[in-house]
């Protein structure tokens, strides 16, 4: 550590690279905090963690009690044990008892991504609400056909706040709280959404993963879906080999075009690649053949996908990460598997994540790490994080007594925050490191050998 | 110091591997405990490097996964010895914490304990109680205890001992009980504060007075005393013998007191008045402030000083009152003292208790001690009970001992006239009857033996409470049978005397003795030793006796067995021939009872051992439920049914197959 210090003040090692550094060593040597706690307010199982992009300080959470709360993961409210325990109670704890608060579990929470005045939260009763922070108040409330099951706000969007809420009904919702209705109603999947991921190159592209096991790739510009991801097409590495398929180059050439995307030129180029997809779809699935001629004419061009039936999983997607870069997509499914998904080609990269174990009922929320080298991924009781080009499990993380449905990365800190079933909220974070331990040494007195004979 | 360092080095060589085996052979037992010599040694091997505590952590776990609670068990204590000492071993096994509570507590539904329940249940007693005291003594620097402890206890609600935290109320409890005690002398302190001249003013005047009155008493006796003396004193005094000396002096040493007369009365009045008021009230008064002076935690001048006040007061109140007994006015505690009449009557023991005081007024109830002593010889026939010498013992000595042999007769009117040997007048109501029914004689009397007659004592004969011994008889679950039976135990036989440890004692030692060694004792030739001779031949005749009977019985039985054997052997025989013959059912019969036999013999002449643990105990319902459930068994029913099925089938339809 000093050699490297040494080296950046002698300016041999960039800053950024020496920042990486650091930041990476944190992340590996990840443990549960022994200082840190959160108290949970919760009388049920967390289902969602938040920490606000803006000042990474405000960690929100929601739970099965129809609670959500919010906490300061920077300053300990209270300390205990001498000053050796920082204890972080909640700011705040929005719950059944308010006029308006939810009346059945949480599924999901989000901070409005612009700034911290404003959260949102998304129920099983139906209900998306948008909640002032100050005043602890409902301002915004939608209704949903279903149980809402998850919602995502985009971090890069400028020119929309859309809510992106999947509930049990086989419609996608965008929310928007400029206005208080739906702007949109996405409809492709076959079954409930479970989880929604915006796009984070693209401001417009919305990714979702629904029960049917398809992962479908939306541009809210556009009716219907422009990709369905299958998990039977696959690529080896992290790029598709130029030569091999056209097809794919086709593509690649148009999300990698979707990116830059500008007002005046969308008409035709839409069109063009609308066309592409059009012709190329249908051929990739054998099924589709028969029906080609008869559906397609009718059909409004972007409802075609509509068809595709491919899947990414077998049985329901629960749980979609997008990596920080946005190239790439984790996704988890009933089938206790974890997928790496290449966003531009929509291939299968086929990295063999190890064996493993998910909660199949919930959705769950993954996280990365913020070079996007580490997934950490709930296995039921434990958390597990994954390197996500090999698919070895780098750390095992044991803590919880019951399923974990939600991990968050702060990469501010490099700290976790994990919730679980067992109403924990159980912060994982580096070591105090050995000088650091010297000054607390009087007060770990007790904590020392004692060998009587 | 260097052969030192080879030889510790050779050790840890050595110890690669040791400390799994000594954890192995460690749980390797059906005991309770862990074998003291082996956790020592464990304790030791694990303590030698840091390495070895990692190892140590290994094969616990591993042991921890044994699917046998008693394994577990001796684990988790082994477990629980090093934890408390080794900081590398705590942040060991923190690290999975969840497994090792998963497999000691067994709160996952999906991986229950494992057999034998009753160790299993201890086991997870023990688990738990274990868990509370490391979260409280090291909880602080291990989330994961945290975690787990407030898991079990918050969501899965396991009850758990909680020592500390009762240890901890009643601390507080007590402190809070002192602290409220102290306030409280506190505010009695102030109050003394305020109130102190006052009390002492008060005290002092009455302390005066009584002072006054005695001085004035003095002084009229010595006026008396000074002419008596001066009258008669000189010539006398050398004719008179020394001890006719010695009596005049105490004579007019008495007669130098004062004694109570009409003269003095009322100045005698005062002072008893003045007596009561200093001691009933004024004397627990101080001993109460003087208690609360003391221990009341004020380092004030003022308290030492009214401290020194107050004990110079009691000072004074004690000589006044010894003055004042001197003078013979005597104050005795109590209120019962002042009405002496109602003493009489509200103790109804009158006959023990009273003569104690030595106040005049209750000669009465001298009297009626008197009259029961002096007629104890008279009711012989009466019921008797020596009641305890204790009551008596401040009495004179001829009166104890009349007291401790009279005997103790119930209450009953006719203790009324108690060896009253007079008339009764027969109509002595007082009641004018004249001419109502007849003449009445007012002066007739009921002759005394009349009375004696009407008024003989009768009681109830009741048994003497008679102790039975308790049996004694040693039980197998430790401890002394307590069935108290006249003479014989139903489940252990005669009641014979036995020592403490049930063991029964041998009633004549000392014939056995005589039967070994008779010429020890022939040299003394008196009647005891002749008895005793009748004694040990008595027992000889009965030990042949016993000897033959039981020779008899023991040939009765093996030939009983043997009789038995061969007729089984028959049997089995001809089952087996009969199987061979018929049909699988009855085979299996044969087979099972030599399984069932087989397994008896294996179970008597093996050693406890961990799988012997686990074996169910087979009972009766086990062996019919066996043999009745076996595949077997229930293919030959069916078969049996469908047979019967197939029968009526074909009579109900003759004609088809």
């Amino acid at each position: 550590m000093w050699k490297e210090v040494r080296a950046r003040e002698e300016g041999a090692l960039p800053p950024n690279s020496f920042a990486s550094r650091i930041r990476s060593r944190r992340t590996s040597s990840l443990e549960l905090s022994q200082r840190k706690e959160i108290v949970s307010p919760h009388h049920g199982a967390v289902n969602s963690l938040q920490v606000d992009l803006i000042e990474g300080r405000y960690l929100l959470s929601g739970a099965s009690d129809a609670s959500a709360a919010a906490f300061d993961v920077q300053h300990a409210t209270d300390r205990e044990g001498n000053g050796l325990i920082a204890k972080h109670k909640s700011l705040f704890v929005v719950d059944k008892q308010l006029e308006f608060g939810h009346k059945y579990a949480i599924s999901s929470v989000l901070w409005y991504p612009v700034d911290t005045g404003l959260f949102v939260t998304g129920s099983l009763d139906h209900h998306v609400k948008v909640w002032d922070t100050n005043s602890v108040q409902v301002v915004m409330d939608f209704k949903m056909p279903g149980k809402v099951y998850g919602m995502a706000m985009s971090a890069i969007a400028t020119t929309h706040m859309l809510i992106a809420a999947g509930s049990e009904d086989v419609q996608v919702r965008l929310c928007d709280i400029a206005s208080g209705a739906f702007t949109h109603t996405l409809s492709g999947h076959r079954d409930g959404v479970m989880s929604l991921e915006w796009s984070a190159s693209s401001e417009w592209i919305l990714m979702t993963g629904g029960c049917d096991g398809a992962i479908r790739f939306w541009d809210i510009r556009r009716a219907g879906c422009f990709l369905v991801l299958d998990q039977s097409r696959s690529q080896l590495g992290r790029r598709p080999p130029l030569s091999t398929n056209t097809v794919k180059k086709g593509l690649t050439s148009r999300m990698a075009s979707s990116g830059q995307y500008s007002a005046k030129g969308l008409v035709s180029q839409r069109k063009s690649s609308l066309g592409n997809t059009m012709k190329q779809l249908p051929s990739l699935r054998k099924g589709n053949f028969l029906s080609k001629g008869s559906t397609v004419q009718r059909l409004h061009p972007g409802m075609t996908s509509g068809q595709n039936r491919a899947t990414a999983h077998y049985g329901a997607v629960t749980g979609l990460k997008a990596t920080g870069d946005g190239m790439y997509l984790i996704s988890s499914g009933s089938d206790s598997r974890l997928r790496l998904w290449d966003i531009e080609s929509g291939c299968n990269t086929l990295v063999n994540f190890e064996a493993m174990r998910l909660q199949t009922s919930k959705g769950m929320k993954l996280a990365v790490n913020d070079d996007s080298s580490l997934v950490f991924t709930p296995c039921m009781a434990t958390v597990k994080a994954y390197d996500v080009w090999t698919g070895t499990v780098k750390k095992t993380f044991h803590g919880h007594y019951e399923s974990v449905n939600c991990c968050h990365f702060s990469s501010l800190d490099q700290e976790l925050y994990t919730g679980s079933n067992d109403r924990q909220i159980l912060v994982w974070s580096t070591p105090p490191a050995a000088f650091e331990e010297q000054d607390g040494e009087k007060v770990c007195s007790t904590d020392q050998d004692n060998w009587s004979d | 110091m260097e052969s030192e360092e080879r030889m510790s080095q050779e050790r840890e060589i050595e110890a690669v591997g040791v400390v799994a085996r000594l954890i192995e052979m460690a749980t390797d037992s059906t005991d309770q405990e862990v074998d003291p010599r082996l956790l020592k040694a464990i304790k030791s091997a694990v303590r030698s490097s840091d390495d070895e505590v990692r190892d140590a952590v290994r094969a616990l776990m591993n042991q921890m996964k044994k699917p046998h609670s008693q394994v577990r068990y001796l684990t988790v204590l082994i477990i629980d010895e090093l934890f408390m000492r080794s900081k590398l071993f705590r942040t060991l096994l923190v690290v999975n914490f969840d497994q090792f509570l998963s497999l000691s507590i067994g709160f996952r539904r999906n991986l229950p304990l494992p057999p034998p329940s009753t160790i299993a249940s201890t086991l997870r007693s023990k688990s738990i109680e274990l868990l509370e005291k490391w979260n409280t003594s090291f909880g602080i620097h291990y989330r994961q205890l945290r975690l787990g402890f407030d898991y079990l206890k918050n969501t899965l609600k396991f009850h758990f001992p909680n020592r500390l935290e009762n240890a901890a109320r009643l601390q507080q409890e007590r402190r809070e009980r002192e602290i409220r005690s102290k306030q409280i002398l506190l505010e009695k302190f102030q109050n003394f504060k305020e109130c102190y001249s006052l009390i002492k003013d008060k005290i002092q005047s009455t302390i005066d007075e009584i002072g006054e009155c005695i001085e004035i008493l003095h002084a009229k006796g010595d006026d008396e005393f000074v002419s008596y003396i001066a009258s008669d004193d000189d010539e006398l005094e050398e004719s008179r013998p020394l001890a006719l000396q010695q009596i005049r002096l105490d004579a007019l040493k008495e007669g130098q007191k004062v004694y109570e007369s009409s003269e003095n009365m009322a100045i005698f009045d005062v002072l008893r008045e003045l007596l009561r008021l200093l001691i009933s009230k004024h004397l627990p008064l101080v001993q109460k402030w003087m208690s609360v002076l003391v221990r009341v935690d004020v380092t004030d001048k003022f308290r030492d000083t009214a401290l020194k006040e107050f004990i110079d007061l009691r000072n004074h109140i004690l000589s006044a009152k010894e003055k004042c007994a001197e003078l013979g006015c005597v104050f005795v505690d109590g209120p019962v003292q002042n009405d002496d009449e109602k003493d009489l009557w509200e103790d109804g023991k009158i006959e023990i208790d009273a003569p104690g005081e030595s106040s005049g007024p209750n000669s009465e109830a001298k009297d009626s001690v008197n009259t029961v002593t002096a007629n104890n010889d008279k009711a012989p026939a009466l019921h008797v009970t020596k009641s305890s010498d204790t009551r008596f013992l401040n009495l004179p000595p001829e009166k104890r001992k009349l007291l401790s042999i009279a005997p103790v007769v119930e209450w009953g009117p006719f203790l009324d006239n108690w060896g009253l040997n007079r008339d009764a007048p027969a109509n002595q109501r007082g009641l004018e009857l004249e001419s109502h029914w007849g003449r009445v004689d007012s002066d007739a009397v009921i002759p005394a033996e009349k009375i004696a007659e009407l008024s003989v004592h009768r009681t109830v004969y009741k048994e003497q409470p008679v102790e039975i011994q308790p049996c004694n008889a040693p039980l197998k679950k430790g401890g002394l049978c307590q069935r108290r039976d006249l003479k014989a135990c139903p489940f252990h036989g005669l009641i014979v005397p036995r020592d403490a440890e049930g063991n029964p004692i041998e009633q004549i030692p000392s014939s056995v003795e005589s039967i070994n060694e008779p010429s020890a004792s022939g040299v003394i030739d008196t009647e005891q030793d002749l008895d005793l001779d009748k004694l040990t031949v008595d027992r000889l005749f009965k030990q042949a006796v016993k000897n033959v009977r039981e020779s008899d019985r023991d040939m009765k039985k093996t030939s009983k067995r043997a009789k038995l054997a061969r007729v089984r052997e028959h049997n089995e025989a001809v089952l087996r021939d009969a199987a061979i013959a018929s049909t699988s059912y009855s085979q299996a019969f044969g087979e099972h009872e030599e399984a069932v036999e087989d397994n008896k013999m294996g179970r008597k002449t093996k050693k406890p051992t961990l799988n012997s643990m686990l074996r169910k105990k087979i009972t009766a319902k086990d062996r019919i439920s066996k043999r009745l459930l076996s595949a077997r068994a229930t293919d030959a029913s069916i078969h049996q049914l469908m047979q019967g099925a197939d029968l009526k089938y074909r009579e109900a339809f003759p004609n088809q197959w």
